[in-house]
């Protein structure tokens, strides 16, 4: 688990997963929140649920994800 | 005019162009265009009927016979291209009171909507319940979700994370409201089915009673297809049942839910394992048109230490099955759980609850990494769980077949890659036995594959989950949907909701012969509910309250629920501090019109923006507010309204009070001439154009009549 719930991510980069779809291009700049992190295996190539602003809730994979700084640090 | 604009909220705009001054100057013609704006407008505002587009379409054709107008014509069609290429999304207007665009602001979905991964409508739902009406509140629910009482008991509520008014003190209490409504609306016995669609003659076969299969059958059923539901269970609930304890989910909220499925019509068969006791074959010549896949992930991973093969670590997922199909023996007097999730917490606290003297939860992370809800976790502490951070097992230790304890290393957590990532490293030479007489595995789940060896031609994912189209759920078999977790891998109940709920939509399409969307669906919203009228000083001091919990001790002993709901009070309290985002889309531009174009800056709305939130205070407004109106006549959704009264101007920001003021009367005729800051604030933008000449407050009409008068009166005594 790399990622931890509340924490503010953005969309920077398209995954090189075979699991991202072409419609999710849409949402590389979007930012938005950890919903649920990994929670089963410690495995650094599990989807994380992510809420992402005027997007919706979806699954994506990890390597697409950066971790913005949190307001006020 | 490009796709992926919205068509109605663009022929708005071109219809208030040609509108213009000096353009459409015949009055016939332009009497037609103005018409055709306000219907296109109610379609872009959601307050469109079914005769709205018809009426449309007679209003082009009249536009299109004024052939000796030369701008009637070619605007007539242009009309009527956009009325026949994009006459879906008029239709898809007027039906879903919904711009998947987001281009007609009054229809775009909340935040919390947009988050909630099955889409319910949380701004109106939360205000019906703010209004006590709890059932109407359920049936918006219930057009997204089936499990309102459910998920208002365990969800993991994303939709809180993104909650608006969580950038000024804490998000609404979505979750508990949901709970309370459902209970009371049940109790009330107005907790009912919508109406089911005619049969349509189809027959659709759903495997596994989880969260996902039955909103999948919920949905087909009410949309007229007879729905056969397969469980390897003697219950319907899945995961819900086996997998989350009772105290945190009491069985009876389950049954009574799954029983408004058997009312409309699902059939269960329970006690069923697709793949041995039924096949694919068989059903599909038992006249399935149609699978859903919804297996669940119950198959637990191994902890791979040495010792494992030997003295054995229960599996959490097993371990919880068994206990809450009635299985109440304790594992063991001292347990050990491993890992930091939901089900590791969920595993510990059941082990208190069983009699076990000392349960360690063991953990290679530290408190704040653990991806378990906060407050389980807070609620496990409580109970007396022990808690043994950056943990990493490495043995299971034993005597005569026996387990005497888990071995662990200490371990430090070091950034890894970007410096952002922390991982566990173990600290050599640091082990520690931690003493245990059974080690439960909490480390996660995976899909069991080997009911569905039958489907061959099935595309797995590396991850050992079925690959979808994540917008249809489609598999690579024709006729055959899934999602839940083993789509996801092990997700939360309200990602199986909504998954099982776009599956069957998906499902009526191919039933139907009507093409798969390439964009997941934009949530719909469900209703128009009017705002709550809220004191800006109520609205700022309300806090979310404390769940009331059962005593510690009940808790250490029974299976009793920990969490006993608000007070009806309290609900009714917690949900007026909903922001109703679904109103005020946050744009700022009552802000910018108050601080740069009126130069008062009254608005301190700081919770607008997501990234950089800086203070709000709804209750400054007064202190610097002339009640002009700006702010209202600029906001492009009407939330920001201004009301008068016989005596009185108010300002509410989606029903939140802002500003309050007497209202001043022209003193020669009676009219109404706004209130006294309003009437300072004009006099000191004009004493720079000379004094003004009158101390009494008059309007326009009456000043004018006086100045005459006096420079009469002046000029008869000369």
């Amino acid at each position: 688990m790399n990622f931890r719930r509340g924490q503010r991510i953005e969309v920077f980069q398209r995954s090189s997963e075979d699991m991202w779809e072409d419609y999710m291009n849409e949402y590389i700049g979007c930012h938005g929140i950890i919903v649920d992190p990994d929670t089963s295996v410690n495995d650094p190539n599990a989807l994380v649920e992510v809420s992402l602003v005027g997007k919706g809730t979806l699954r994506l994979p990890q390597d697409c994800l950066k971790i913005l700084n949190e307001p006020g640090s | 005019m490009r796709e992926n604009n919205c068509p109605v909220n663009e022929m708005v705009l071109e219809l208030n162009n040609v509108l213009q001054p000096g353009c459409m100057k015949n009055p016939r013609s332009r009497r037609i265009v103005e018409e055709i704006r306000d219907l296109a407008r109610d379609i872009a505002w959601g307050s469109a009927g079914p005769d709205h587009i018809p009426m449309l379409d007679k209003l082009q054709e009249e536009l299109a016979e004024r052939i000796s107008d030369p701008e009637a014509s070619p605007l007539a069609r242009r009309i009527r291209k956009t009325l026949d290429e994009r006459r879906e999304v008029f239709i898809s207007h007027v039906k879903t009171r919904n711009c998947a665009t987001g281009d007609c602001v009054k229809l775009a979905p909340a935040p919390c909507q947009m988050a909630c991964p099955a889409g319910i409508d949380i701004p109106s739902y939360v205000t019906l319940i703010g209004m006590g009406r709890d059932a109407e509140a359920i049936e918006v629910i219930r057009q997204d979700n089936p499990f309102p009482w459910v998920c208002g008991l365990v969800c993991t509520r994303p939709c809180e994370f993104m909650c608006v008014r969580g950038r000024i003190d804490k998000p609404v209490s979505i979750k508990f409201l949901k709970a309370f409504a459902a209970e009371r609306a049940m109790s009330d016995g107005r907790y009912v089915n919508p109406p089911r669609e005619p049969d349509k003659g189809k027959k659709v076969c759903v495997i596994g009673a989880g969260p996902g299969g039955l909103s999948c059958a919920y949905y087909l059923s009410v949309k007229g297809y007879g729905v056969t539901v397969i469980e390897s269970l003697p219950a319907a609930g899945g995961m819900l049942r086996v997998g989350i304890p009772r105290y945190r989910l009491p069985a009876e909220v389950i049954d009574r839910e799954t029983a408004m499925l058997e009312d409309l019509g699902v059939e269960f068969r329970f006690n069923t394992r697709f793949g041995s006791d039924v096949t694919f074959e068989q059903l599909k010549q038992d006249g399935y048109a149609a699978f859903f896949v919804a297996i669940g992930a119950h198959s637990a991973y191994k902890l791979g230490i040495q010792g494992e093969s030997e003295y054995g670590a229960i599996e959490a997922v097993d371990f919880l099955r068994r206990v809450a199909l009635g299985e109440h023996r304790r594992p063991g007097g001292k347990v050990v759980v491993v890992g930091g999730g939901n089900v590791a917490i969920d595993s510990a606290r059941t082990c208190l609850r069983l009699g076990c003297a000392e349960v360690t939860l063991a953990y290679r992370r530290t408190h704040k990494e653990m991806p378990a809800d906060e407050e389980e976790v807070e609620q496990a502490e409580e109970e007396g769980i022990h808690f043994s951070f950056l943990a990493i097992p490495v043995e299971i230790t034993g005597e005569a077949g026996r387990t005497s304890g888990l071995k662990c290393l200490r371990a430090k957590l070091e950034p890894v890659g970007d410096g952002q990532r922390m991982r566990p490293v173990p600290i050599d030479g640091s082990e520690y036995v931690i003493e245990a007489d059974a080690v439960i595995a909490a480390i996660g789940q995976q899909v069991d594959r080997d009911c569905m060896v039958g489907l061959k031609d099935m595309n797995w994912s590396r991850r050992n989950t079925i690959h979808v189209n994540t917008v249809s759920m489609e598999t690579s078999l024709p006729g055959v949907f899934a999602a839940g977790d083993a789509v996801t891998g092990p997700a939360t109940v309200i990602e199986a909701i909504g998954g099982g709920k776009r599956a069957a939509q998906a499902i009526d399409r191919y039933l139907m012969g009507i093409p798969q969307p390439s964009m997941p669906p934009v949530p719909v919203r469900r209703a128009r509910v009017e705002n709550i009228e809220v004191p800006a000083a109520t609205k700022m001091s309300l806090k979310r309250p404390e769940m009331p919990v059962l005593n510690i001790d009940r808790r250490r002993t029974t299976f009793q629920q920990v969490e006993l709901g608000y007070p009806e009070n309290a609900v009714r309290e917690e949900a007026r501090r909903c922001l109703r985002c679904d109103i005020c889309r946050r744009c700022g531009e009552c802000v910018s019109v108050c601080r740069d174009m009126m130069k008062l800056d009254a608005l301190q709305l700081g919770y607008f923006d997501f990234d950089h939130p800086v203070k709000t205070d709804f209750r400054t407004t007064r202190d610097k507010c002339i009640l002009c109106g700006s702010c209202a006549n600029h906001c492009p959704n009407q939330a920001m309204q201004i009301h008068y009264t016989d005596t009185e101007c108010i300002l509410t920001l989606c029903g939140t009070v802002l500003n309050r003021g007497k209202l001043v009367f022209c003193e020669g005729c009676g009219k109404m001439l706004g209130t006294t800051a309003y009437l300072d604030y004009v006099r000191r933008r004009i004493e720079s154009t000379g004094n003004p000449k009158f101390k009494q407050h008059l309007c326009d009409v009456c000043q004018r009549k006086k100045a005459a008068d006096i420079a009469s009166d002046i000029m008869l005594q000369r």
